[in-house]
C-alpha cells in the first residue's frame, strides 16, 4: 500500500507537467481563437461601435449572391480538383509501387517529393512563367506555328485547376504509393490465376485495397484545395472568385470583421463536414487517417 | 514423344536463367493424372521458380511446358487450366468466403444461380458448409488452407499447384493438414503439385516425390524409393535422418566394399552394381539410426558391422528417442534409434552396448562436389 | 500489371510514357523557374537574352541582383527569425506531447489526441484569422479598460511565429511520437536496471534514441515556417517575411531577381531536405 501512494504521488506530477504545455497550446492557440471568431461571427452592428448577437453575417452570406455563388464555385472546383488528382496519381503510385523494384521506386518516389519541399509560392509563380501571354508556352506555340499571337493561359479556370491539382499530388501520391506496395503480390497473381484479366483484378482487388489510402488522400486534398489561397489569387486573378479570398478581403481590405468571421466559420464548418462525411462513409478513424 | 494423353503436366528440358543464374536446369518429368506430386528440395533449389512457371507468372529461358498435352508457352496465368494455391493463400480480404470462392467462377462468365450453387457444393466437399458468409478474418488457420484450396477447386483445374502451403501453420495443425490435404486430393482426382522443403510433408502425402537441388532434380520416385534407394549423397543426406562420414573406400570385396572414415571407424557397405568405386576414392557414408541394432550382448551375425559402443547421451523424445553412442576404438559418435522396450528402459550414460546392422543398410556415395 | 503478370508492350510503353509526362509536369515550373534566373533581360519570360549572373550580384538598377537589394535579403533574415523561433518551440513542445501520448495513461488521452490534430483540419487562412481575431480582441481590451498598448498583441512577426507555431507543432508531434512509439521500453528499463534515475535514463537512452526524429521534425518544422504564406499573410505587420515580400513583388511584376531568389530558396529546401531524407529514412518526411 505504501509503495503504490508513494509510486502514484510523482507520476501525476509528472503527468501533470506533461499536459500544461500541450493543454495552454492548445486552448490558447488553437481552441479559443475559432471559438472567438465564431462569437465574432454572431454580432451584428446596430450603429458604429455598438454590436448585438444576431445572425445578420449569415443572413448576409445566404442573400447576396457573390458570397454564396464563390462559396459553391470553391466547394465544387475542390471537388473536381480532388477527383482529377485521384485520376492523375493513381496510375502513377501504381507504376512506383508495383512496377517498378530497387532503386527506380526510391527515387522516383523522390523525385515525387521534391516540388513539395519547395515553397507554394515558388511552384505558382513557374506556372505563371510558364502559362503568362509572353509565358513559355505562349511563346513555343508561336514558334512551332500552331497559332499567330500570343495566347494568355492565365485568369482561366482551367488553369486554377491545373494549379490546384498540382498543389495537391504528393498528399494523394504518397499515401496511395504506401498502401499499394503493402498489396502482396501474390494477391494480384491470385486474381489473375482465378481466371480474372485486369480490369477485375484492378476493380475488385488493388481498388479495394487501397481505399482507406484513397479515401485519406481525397480527404487531404479536398481540404488543402478548399484552404487554397495563393494559387487561385495567382493563376486565377481578378476572375478566381476564391472563397479565402472573400475572407481576406472583409478582413483587410473592408475591415469587416464580423462577416469575414462568418465566412471563416461557413468554411472551416463545410471543410469539417466533407473530412467527417468521407470519415463516416469509409468507417475510419481521424486519428488514423490523419497520421 | 511421350504419349501425352496420360499425363496432366509434362516439362521438357525446362530452363529458367537469371543474369548468372540458372534457377531451373534443364528439368524435365511427366506427371501421371490424378496424382500427387511433390518437388522437395532446399530454400533456393529452384522449386519456386518451377513452380511459378507451371502458373504462367514467370516464363522459361528455353524448354516447353504441357498441360493436357497442350503447350503452355505463351499463355497467360489468368487463360492456362492450372490454378495455385499461395504460399500466404492470398485470400481476398475484402470478400468473405463465398465471394472468394465465386471469385473465378464469375471470371467465367458463369450465371448467379449455379454459382451458389457450386460454391455451396464445394463448401460441403471441405467440410466448411454454413461458413460462406464469414470473413477471412474469422476462419482460423486450417479453414482458410481449406477455402484457399476450395476456391482453386471449384474451378475444376487440371493441375493445382500449391507452394508449402502450410508452412505458416503450427505443428499440430501442419500434421492434421498433411492428412487432410491428401483425402481432398483423392476425392476430387485433381492432379496436386506441391512444392515444400519439409521431407515429411512430401514423404507422408505424395505418389511421387522429386528432389531437387541447385536447379536439378536429383531423383524422382516414391516416397519407399527416395528412403530407402537414394540415388546419390544428396538425396540420402536430406531426405530422413542420417549418420554421416566422409570416408575412404580401403578394400574392394567380392560383394562388398570396406570403408574407413576420417577417424578411423572401419564399415562394411554392401557393394552395387551401378556405383564402381576404386581403391582411394573419396566417398560418403550415410546409415539411418533406425536400421541399427542395438543389444546388451553381442549378437554377432555374419554379413553384419558389429561394433561395439559407450552411450554418451540420452535424447528422449517419446517415440523418437535417440541414443549417441561413441564406437570404443575410432572414438566416432553415431546416432542410434532408441526403441521404447522393457529391456532398454534402465540404459543411462556410460552404459557398454551391441551395435550391429547389416551392409546393406550401409550407403556409400562418391563425394558430393559442393557448387 | 505487375512483372510476374505477361503485358503487351503496348501497355507497358504507355505507362511508361504516361509516367514521363507526369515528372515532366512535375518538374517543369521548377525548370523555369530556375533557368530564368539566368536570363539577362528585365522580364523573366522568352525571349532569351542571354546569360547572365547580374540578378545575383548586379549592383546598378534597374538589374539590381539580390546581393544588392535590402528589402529581400532583410526579408530573409526575417523569415530565418522567424522559423528559427517557431521551430525552437515547436520542436519543444513535440517532444513534450509525444512523451504525454505515448508513456501517459489518463482519462480522456483519445479526445486531447483528437483535438491535438486539429490544426491539419484547419485551413492555414482560417488559423491565421483567427489568431489575428483572438490577439487582438485582448489587445483591444487591454487598451479600453487600462489604457495599455500591448504591442505583442499586433499583426507582426510575434503573431507570425504564434500562428505558425499553432499548426507546426502538430506535425512535429507526429514525427517525433512515431519514433518514440518504437522505442523498446526494456532499454530504458536496462537503465533504470543499471542505476540511472528516471530522469538520466530519458537523458542517455531515450533522447538519443529520438534524436533523428527531433531532426526531422526540425528541419521539416523549419522548411514549412520559411515556406509558409496563408497563416503569415493574415497576421504579418510592418517587418514582412520572404514569401510576403516575394508575392508583393510578383503581383507588381516580377523581374528575374525573384527566380534568384527563389532558385535558391528551392535548392536549400532540396538539400535540407534530402539530407533529412536520407538520414532518418523516409517516413517522416510525408506532410
Amino acid at each position: 500500500m505504501m509503495t503504490k501512494g508513494k509510486s502514484k504521488t510523482p507520476l501525476k506530477l509528472g503527468l501533470l507537467l506533461l499536459l500544461c504545455p500541450l493543454l495552454l497550446w492548445l486552448v490558447l492557440l488553437v481552441i479559443l481563437p475559432q471559438l472567438t471568431m465564431l462569437n465574432i461571427s454572431l454580432q451584428e452592428r446596430i450603429a458604429p461601435r455598438i454590436y448585438e448577437y444576431g445572425f445578420s453575417n449569415y443572413i448576409e452570406f445566404f442573400t447576396e449572391p457573390l458570397y454564396w455563388n464563390t462559396f459553391l464555385r470553391t466547394a465544387v472546383m475542390s471537388i473536381i480538383a480532388t477527383v482529377l488528382t485521384l485520376i492523375i496519381a493513381f496510375p502513377i503510385s501504381y507504376y512506383i509501387a508495383k512496377m517498378l523494384r530497387g532503386r527506380a521506386k526510391g527515387l522516383l518516389l523522390v523525385l515525387c517529393l521534391i516540388p513539395f519541399w519547395v515553397s507554394e509560392l515558388v511552384r505558382t509563380y513557374g506556372w505563371m512563367i510558364l502559362l503568362r501571354e509572353s509565358g513559355v508556352v505562349s511563346s513555343f506555340l508561336q514558334y512551332i506555328g500552331m497559332t499567330e499571337g500570343p495566347i494568355e493561359f492565365l485568369y482561366t479556370d482551367a488553369t486554377i485547376m491545373l494549379g490546384l491539382v498540382y498543389s495537391s499530388m504528393l498528399f494523394m501520391v504518397v499515401p496511395l504509393t504506401s498502401t499499394l506496395e503493402s498489396l502482396d503480390d501474390s494477391y494480384i497473381e491470385a486474381g489473375y490465376d482465378l481466371g480474372g484479366n485486369g480490369l477485375s483484378v484492378f476493380w475488385q482487388i488493388i481498388v479495394p485495397h487501397a481505399k482507406p489510402a484513397i479515401v485519406s488522400g481525397c480527404i487531404v486534398v479536398f481540404m488543402l484545395t478548399l484552404g487554397n489561397y495563393l494559387t487561385p489569387i495567382l493563376l486565377g486573378g481578378k476572375s478566381s472568385l476564391w472563397f479565402t479570398e472573400q475572407i481576406f478581403t472583409q478582413f483587410i481590405t473592408r475591415f469587416n470583421w464580423q462577416q469575414g468571421s462568418a465566412f471563416g466559420v461557413l468554411l472551416l464548418s463545410i471543410s469539417s463536414l466533407i473530412v467527417w462525411l468521407g470519415l463516416k462513409l469509409s468507417r475510419q478513424s481521424f486519428s488514423k487517417v490523419m497520421s | 514423344m511421350l504419349n501425352h494423353t496420360d499425363f496432366d503436366l509434362q516439362c521438357t528440358d525446362l530452363v529458367r536463367q537469371f543474369d548468372d543464374f540458372t534457377a531451373v536446369d534443364q528439368v524435365s518429368f511427366a506427371i501421371k493424372k490424378g496424382s500427387f506430386f511433390s518437388i522437395l528440395g532446399p530454400s533456393g533449389c529452384g522449386k519456386t521458380t518451377l513452380l511459378r512457371m507451371l502458373a504462367g507468372f514467370d516464363d522459361p529461358t528455353s524448354g516447353d511446358i504441357f498441360i493436357k498435352g497442350k503447350s503452355m508457352i505463351g499463355v497467360p496465368p489468368n487463360k492456362r487450366p492450372v490454378n495455385m494455391v499461395f504460399q500466404h493463400l492470398a485470400l481476398f480480404p475484402n470478400m468473405n468466403v463465398s465471394e472468394n470462392i465465386a471469385y473465378g467462377l464469375h471470371r467465367q462468365g458463369i450465371n448467379k444461380v449455379e454459382i451458389k450453387h457450386k460454391v455451396e457444393q464445394v463448401l460441403a466437399r471441405v467440410n466448411l458448409s454454413g461458413s460462406g458468409q464469414k470473413k477471412i478474418s474469422q476462419l482460423s488457420g486450417g479453414q482458410k488452407q481449406r477455402i484457399a484450396i476450395a476456391r482453386c477447386l471449384v474451378l475444376n483445374p487440371d493441375v493445382l499447384l500449391l507452394d508449402e502451403p502450410l508452412g505458416a501453420l503450427d505443428l499440430k495443425l501442419r500434421e492434421h493438414m498433411k492428412v487432410e490435404l491428401k483425402k481432398l486430393q483423392q476425392e476430387f482426382e485433381t492432379t496436386f503439385v506441391y512444392i515444400t522443403h519439409d521431407q515429411s510433408e512430401a514423404l507422408v502425402m505424395s505418389d511421387q516425390v522429386a528432389v531437387m537441388n541447385h536447379g536439378q532434380f536429383q531423383q524422382v520416385g516414391d516416397p519407399q524409393q527416395l528412403y530407402f534407394q537414394p540415388d546419390n549423397a544428396f538425396v540420402a543426406g536430406f531426405v530422413g535422418d542420417s549418420n554421416k562420414w566422409s570416408a575412404t573406400v580401403i578394400d574392394i570385396l567380392s560383394d562388398s566394399l570396406q570403408v574407413k572414415t576420417t577417424t578411423g571407424l572401419i564399415l562394411y557397405a554392401q557393394k552395387s552394381n551401378e556405383k564402381a568405386f576404386i581403391i582411394g576414392s573419396e566417398v560418403e557414408v550415410f546409415i539411418r539410426p533406425e536400421a541399427i541394432h542395438i543389444s546388451q550382448v553381442s549378437t554377432a551375425k555374419a554379413d553384419q558391422n558389429q561394433l561395439t559402443a559407450t552411450v554418451n547421451n540420452i535424447l528422449f523424445d517419446g517415440a523418437n528417442s535417440q541414443l549417441l553412442v561413441e564406437e570404443q576404438t575410432s572414438r566416432e559418435e553415431i546416432k542410434v534409434k532408441l526403441p521404447q522396450t522393457a529391456e532398454f528402459i534402465h540404459l543411462k550414460k556410460g552404459d557398454n552396448l551391441q551395435i550391429s546392422f547389416p551392409k546393406q543398410q550401409v550407403n556409400v556415395f562418391p563425394k558430393l562436389q559442393d557448387k | 500489371m505487375i512483372p510476374s503478370i505477361p503485358q503487351s508492350a503496348l501497355f507497358k510503353s504507355s505507362f511508361r510514357l504516361y509516367a514521363f509526362i507526369f515528372f515532366a509536369f512535375l518538374m517543369a515550373p521548377l525548370v523555369v523557374v530556375a533557368v530564368f534566373a539566368f536570363n539577362d533581360s528585365m522580364f523573366p519570360s522568352l525571349p532569351w537574352h542571354g546569360f547572365t549572373w547580374d540578378w545575383f550580384f548586379s549592383d546598378q538598377e534597374p538589374m539590381l541582383g539580390l546581393f544588392h537589394d535590402p528589402q529581400l535579403y532583410q526579408s530573409i533574415a526575417t523569415s530565418f527569425l522567424v522559423a528559427t523561433c517557431t521551430t525552437v518551440l515547436a520542436v519543444a513542445l513535440a517532444i513534450n506531447n509525444a512523451f504525454l501520448f505515448e508513456r501517459a495513461t489518463f482519462r480522456g488521452k483519445s479526445v486531447l489526441y483528437m483535438l491535438m490534430l486539429l490544426p491539419l483540419v484547419i485551413p492555414g487562412v482560417i488559423l491565421g484569422v483567427s489568431i489575428l481575431i483572438m490577439s487582438s480582441s485582448i489587445a483591444n481590451y487591454f487598451d479600453d479598460v487600462w489604457a495599455i498598448d500591448i504591442e505583442l498583441l499586433r499583426p507582426g512577426l510575434a503573431l507570425v511565429v504564434i500562428g505558425q507555431f499553432a499548426f507546426i507543432t502538430t506535425i512535429c508531434t507526429l514525427i517525433v511520437a512515431a519514433r518514440l512509439r518504437s522505442f523498446d521500453l526494456s532499454l530504458e528499463e536496462a537503465a533504470l536496471n543499471l542505476g540511472a534515475s528516471k530522469l538520466q535514463a530519458i537523458r542517455t537512452i531515450t533522447i538519443p534514441y529520438l534524436l533523428p526524429a527531433i531532426i526531422g521534425a526540425a528541419v521539416i518544422s523549419f522548411l514549412m515556417s520559411f515556406e509558409n504564406f496563408n497563416t503569415t499573410l493574415m497576421l504579418v505587420g510592418s517587418d514582412s517575411p520572404l514569401t510576403i515580400t516575394l508575392y508583393d513583388r510578383l503581383r507588381e511584376g516580377a523581374t528575374p531577381v525573384i527566380n534568384v531568389v527563389s532558385l535558391l530558396l528551392m535548392l536549400a529546401s532540396v538539400v535540407l531536405a534530402l539530407g533529412n531524407y536520407f538520414l532518418t529514412g523516409r517516413k517522416s518526411t510525408v506532410k
